[in-house]
């Protein structure tokens, strides 16, 4: 029993089963509850406004992911902080033809960055909804971002068309690699 | 989070708009304070000092020894001679109802509607019949719960604290005012002191000062405030592809005053698929005037003493003369009968009327009779017209405080027990809460968490909200047993991310929680509960226990016993013995949850064990510090009384006693300084100012009877005492709440018939004779054994044969004798009195 035990822990360690918090945000119909699902289940949900949260397990390259995914109305915005502390990864959820919002995004996101809680979080952002005709590409989603003034925290922004499942798996390939480098989880 | 915060100016005393619970933190400073409030300055002069406090001046408003006796109260003890045979005083007051049909007061106050905006989030979209608050958001938020979306149905329920206005405190004010003076001129006139102005009010109501200030159903707030407003709400998802994102989720809220909200839930079923289908202010109109028109006004109004009995008893048959005269007296009214001068007692109860029937009996519905006696006692049976249908409602008869709502104490017991029992939790050490080391059963942690005031959360992650918003409520009652109070003030029985703020400047809070982000944010909390595994979590973040004087003072006066109190460095052994008792009796709470026993028995367990931790507390007190103020009486005691002396809790020996504070020490010097201890201090003065016998610890007497080897002369002691002074329907309920039927019921009291004194015997077997004539005391006397009851008979007919001529005696014990042997054929027991007609008196 001792035995299995302690092999068990060491195939943890070896394979990082070890949970890792993502916090998913972003403005309200973004896309957020259905990428979790598409995520989680792999099929497509018909979703409705979230009412507070979403939270899901899943693992992926044997990492195991605890996927918070926080309602976007403007009114409860100021609920995301709370949910800062403990996370590893911050997925910001971008509506990619919604041209009229994007500077709203990019506030909302800073803030977010700007909080001690999340200095160390690697940040993947979906810029979703790419079959919209008009949608705006990743290279334009990054400069009305502003990513390149971020210093010190490694960031992607991955296309995708969340209903369709394109560009989930890339974007937590890239997020997987990073969690592994990063030094909380034993990574150089 | 700009909106919470602007909740809470809407929460002053000037305002008289509502605010969140969170308000409550605004009354904290005050009931944590030296003087516990405004409202019963009169009060602080008794419940403050440490010496064991002086029995109030005799002017005390409501003070039954001075209305019945016309004398002052330190006199009371030695008036039951002249009592004895004064029929009056044995009749149970006049009854009133809990809710006169006259009463200008709404059941329910407003109905609330919100919806969850696709755009803007909560918002509130109607309030009826006027807007309880301009902050409609914060409430709208609170009405529609987290994760709504996942589930087509929840209810949830809050608190609000909203303040009277100041017109509606001078009216209060102004009625109180009359009703003292009135009271003050009818002690005058009896005292033969005549005033000019004595025509007037001449039916002015005496028995109303017995109730004014304990039971009036709103309960003694402890000066903590208006009474709190409560919500219950419903939400509903409907997926609808025709609208905007594929989904609508509203809510409806019900607030109201009284505290058995759930009897509202059929309604807001209906009323809310019906604001689906017409979202207007008309359907909420239509919902208020419905639960307005909900006639309560045949639920009798019991006094405080009479709820503790009706409460603690399984007995579905208690105080049902009540109801029966409730109906009597509204037939007459309707027959045009004049009854308005009669007083509505016992002794003159009219032959029972054809169509007074049990409600589900076969007469009842035969006959379709108009009014009906409920089939339990306990719940009074109404009904709610919506749209032309009756709708069944069930209103608890005896409210006591900290119950609110509809919740199991066994579910909350079990959910924590079954996953203890499967895999015991190992807690790390806090001496306020391992009473019993590590292994500390949860519940034990639980209750010593709300004793002493901490932080505690419920979490129910992916549970509906009104699950873990019934976990709080029954925690509640749990830590009050019905004693104590100030929980449900402090509680949220369901809040989320948006209050925390508010929520943190509350301290010592209960709240539900569906949100998995609490346990992430240990410094929010002191125990968290989850509700879905389990499992209890003390805080890595939780304060340290102080070490306080009165551990060191129980140390040094008890250093063989010191090294049993807990020290924080846990090397106190009360982990391997069961100091405290808990262990043992979490052990009979399961064994009585595993044989089936049911809710009330459970809870009257539990009131069992906060006043026994109450009663430990107050000899805690006297023996540390020299006095306790969680006992009143003593002094009085000294002063007036011949016989046994003696109060508090009772002990087998003084071993076992230094035992069991050593036990307790940390978790009674936790519980000082909270609120649940100030507001305990204030009712323990207010109950001793109208309580009957003055000075007699009737608990103490029966510990004495039932735990201790006392020698012939100590027993004849304590049975002379209860014969001599019980005798009036208020003594004897006192005596009766001693001696709950769960607990043995009247057998110590009954071993007095077999007492080797003579004098004790008769005594006794009086004693039993009145409280067999009791309108409560007859459940008990039926309990009795054969064996007494057979004992009884043969005292009364020996002192029969004694006296010679003692005509009432004789016929008192033929018919003893008599129903003895038609209770054989029913299978019942003896009787003292005529069983066909419990009502008579004998005068």
């Amino acid at each position: 029993m001792g035995a299995a035990l302690s092999i068990s822990s060491l195939f943890g360690k070896l394979f990082g089963s070890k949970e890792v918090r993502i916090l998913m945000l972003g403005l309200d119909a973004a896309g957020k509850t259905t990428i979790l699902y598409k995520l989680k289940l792999n099929q497509t949900m018909t979703t409705i406004p979230t009412v507070g949260f979403n939270v899901e397990t899943f693992t992926y390259k044997n990492i195991k992911f605890n996927m918070w995914d926080v309602g976007g109305q403007d009114k409860i915005r100021p609920l995301w902080r709370h949910y800062y502390s403990g996370t590893q990864g911050l997925v910001f959820v971008v509506d990619s033809s919604d041209h009229a919002r994007i500077d709203e995004a990019r506030t909302e996101l800073h803030r977010i960055l700007n909080d001690l809680e999340m200095s160390d979080c690697l940040l993947l952002v979906f810029a979703n909804k790419q079959d919209v005709t008009g949608a705006m590409d990743p290279q334009r989603i990054t400069d009305k971002l502003e990513l390149h003034k971020l210093k010190d925290r490694p960031w992607f922004v991955q296309p995708a068309i969340a209903i369709e499942g394109e560009g989930l798996t890339e974007g937590f390939g890239w997020l997987s690699d990073n969690i592994k480098k990063m030094p909380k989880y034993g990574g150089k | 989070m700009a909106s919470a915060h602007q909740a809470l100016p809407i929460l002053t005393r000037a305002n008289s708009a509502a605010g969140y619970a969170n308000g409550a933190a605004l009354h904290h400073q005050r009931s944590l304070s030296t003087v516990p409030s405004p409202r019963s300055a009169e009060m602080s002069q008794n419940a403050r000092p440490a010496r064991s406090p002086q029995p109030p001046d005799g002017d005390w408003p409501s003070n039954p020894s001075a209305k019945s006796k016309t004398s002052s109260q330190h006199s009371s003890l030695s008036a039951g001679a002249q009592r004895r045979h004064d029929p009056a005083a044995r009749r149970p007051p006049k009854l009133r109802s809990q809710y006169p049909r006259n009463s200008t007061e709404n059941h329910v106050e407003y109905i609330l509607v919100a919806s969850f905006d696709i755009d803007r989030g909560p918002v509130m979209e109607h309030q009826y019949p006027i807007a309880i608050t301009g902050d409609g958001h914060m409430l709208a938020e609170l009405m529609l719960p987290d994760q709504a979306h996942v589930r087509n149905q929840d209810w949830t329920i809050f608190f609000l604290h909203k303040d009277t206005s100041q017109e509606e405190d001078d009216a209060e004010r102004r009625a109180r005012e009359e009703r003292r003076a009135r009271r003050l001129r009818k002690r005058d006139r009896a005292q033969g002191v005549i005033h000019e102005s004595d025509d007037e009010e001449e039916g002015g109501d005496l028995d109303e000062d017995w109730d004014d200030d304990v039971s009036t159903d709103s309960e003694p707030e402890g000066g903590e405030g208006p009474p709190l407003v409560y919500v219950l709400n419903l939400v509903n998802t409907k997926q609808d592809k025709t609208v905007k994102r594929g989904a609508v989720v509203k809510a409806m809220a019900i607030c109201t005053r009284h505290p058995f909200l759930h009897i509202y839930k059929p309604l807001l079923l209906l009323a809310l698929e019906e604001y689906f289908k017409a979202p207007v202010p008309e359907t909420l109109a239509m919902l208020f005037e419905a639960v307005n028109q909900m006639d309560l006004s045949l639920m009798p109004k019991l006094s405080v003493l009479e709820r503790h009995l009706l409460q603690s008893s399984d007995n579905k048959d208690l105080f049902v003369e009540k109801f029966e005269q409730m109906i009597q007296a509204r037939i007459a009214e309707e027959t045009g009968e004049d009854v308005a001068d009669q007083p509505l007692d016992a002794s003159q109860t009219p032959a029972k009327r054809p169509g007074i029937f049990r409600s589900g009996t076969k007469e009842h519905i035969q006959t379709h009779a108009a009014y009906v006696v409920p089939r339990d006692t306990h719940e009074f049976e109404s009904k709610v017209m919506y749209k032309g249908i009756p709708i069944p409602i069930k209103v608890p008869v005896a409210v006591m405080p900290e119950i609110v709502g509809d919740f199991s104490l066994i579910k909350l017991i079990q959910n924590f027990s079954d996953a203890h029992a499967k895999s015991p939790q190992t807690f790390p050490l806090h001496p306020h809460l391992t009473t019993n080391g590590p292994n500390t059963h949860p519940i034990i942690v639980l209750i010593n968490a709300l004793l002493t005031q901490k932080r505690v959360i419920f979490l129910g992650h992916n549970m509906p909200s009104g699950d873990v918003a019934e976990a709080v409520l029954a925690a509640c009652a749990l830590a009050s047993g019905g004693i104590l109070r100030g929980f449900t003030r402090h509680a949220f029985p369901y809040t989320d991310l948006t209050k925390i703020d508010d929520l943190l400047n509350v301290p010592g809070f209960i709240a539900g929680v569906t949100n998995p982000t609490f346990e992430h944010h240990p410094e929010w909390w002191d125990l968290l509960c989850d509700l879905s595994s389990g499992k209890m979590k003390i805080s890595s973040k939780i304060e340290a226990a102080p070490i306080t004087e009165g551990l060191v003072y129980f140390q040094q006066q008890n250093p063989a016993y010191a090294n049993l109190v807990y020290s924080s460095s846990g090397s106190g052994s009360s982990s391997n013995n069961d100091l405290t008792g808990d262990a043992a009796f979490m052990a009979d709470i399961l064994r009585s949850i595993a044989t089936r026993a049911g809710e009330r028995v459970i809870r009257s367990k539990w009131r069992a064990w906060v006043l026994k931790f109450t009663r430990i507390a107050a000899a805690f007190e006297e023996s540390v510090y020299g006095a306790s103020a969680l006992y009143i009486g003593s002094d009085e005691h000294e002063a007036n009384m011949t016989g046994p002396g003696g109060h508090g809790y009772v002990w087998a020996d003084e071993a076992t006693k230094a035992k069991e504070l050593a036990g307790n020490v940390t978790r009674i010097e936790g519980w000082r300084n909270t609120r649940s201890y100030y507001s305990f201090i204030q009712d323990v003065a207010k109950l001793y100012t109208i309580r009957p016998l003055k000075g007699l610890d009737l608990a103490h007497m029966h510990d004495r009877l039932r735990t201790q080897r006392l020698t012939p002369m100590q027993s004849k002691e304590i049975y002379d005492t209860l014969a001599k002074y019980v005798h009036t329907y208020d003594e004897i309920c006192l005596l009766l709440g001693v001696m709950p039927e769960s607990h043995a019921g009247l057998f110590y009291l009954a071993l007095g018939l077999f007492h080797k004194d003579r004098d004790v015997r008769v005594g006794t077997a009086d004693l039993l004779e009145r409280i067999a004539e009791h309108d409560a005391g007859q459940h008990w006397w039926r309990a009795l054994s054969r064996f007494e009851k057979l004992a009884y008979v043969r005292i009364k007919r020996e002192a029969e044969a004694e006296a010679g001529a003692g005509a009432m005696v004789t016929n008192k014990a033929q018919r003893g004798v008599a129903g003895q042997h038609d209770r054989e054929r029913d299978g019942g027991g003896l009787s003292p009195v005529d069983s066909n007609n419990h009502n008579k008196r004998i005068s």
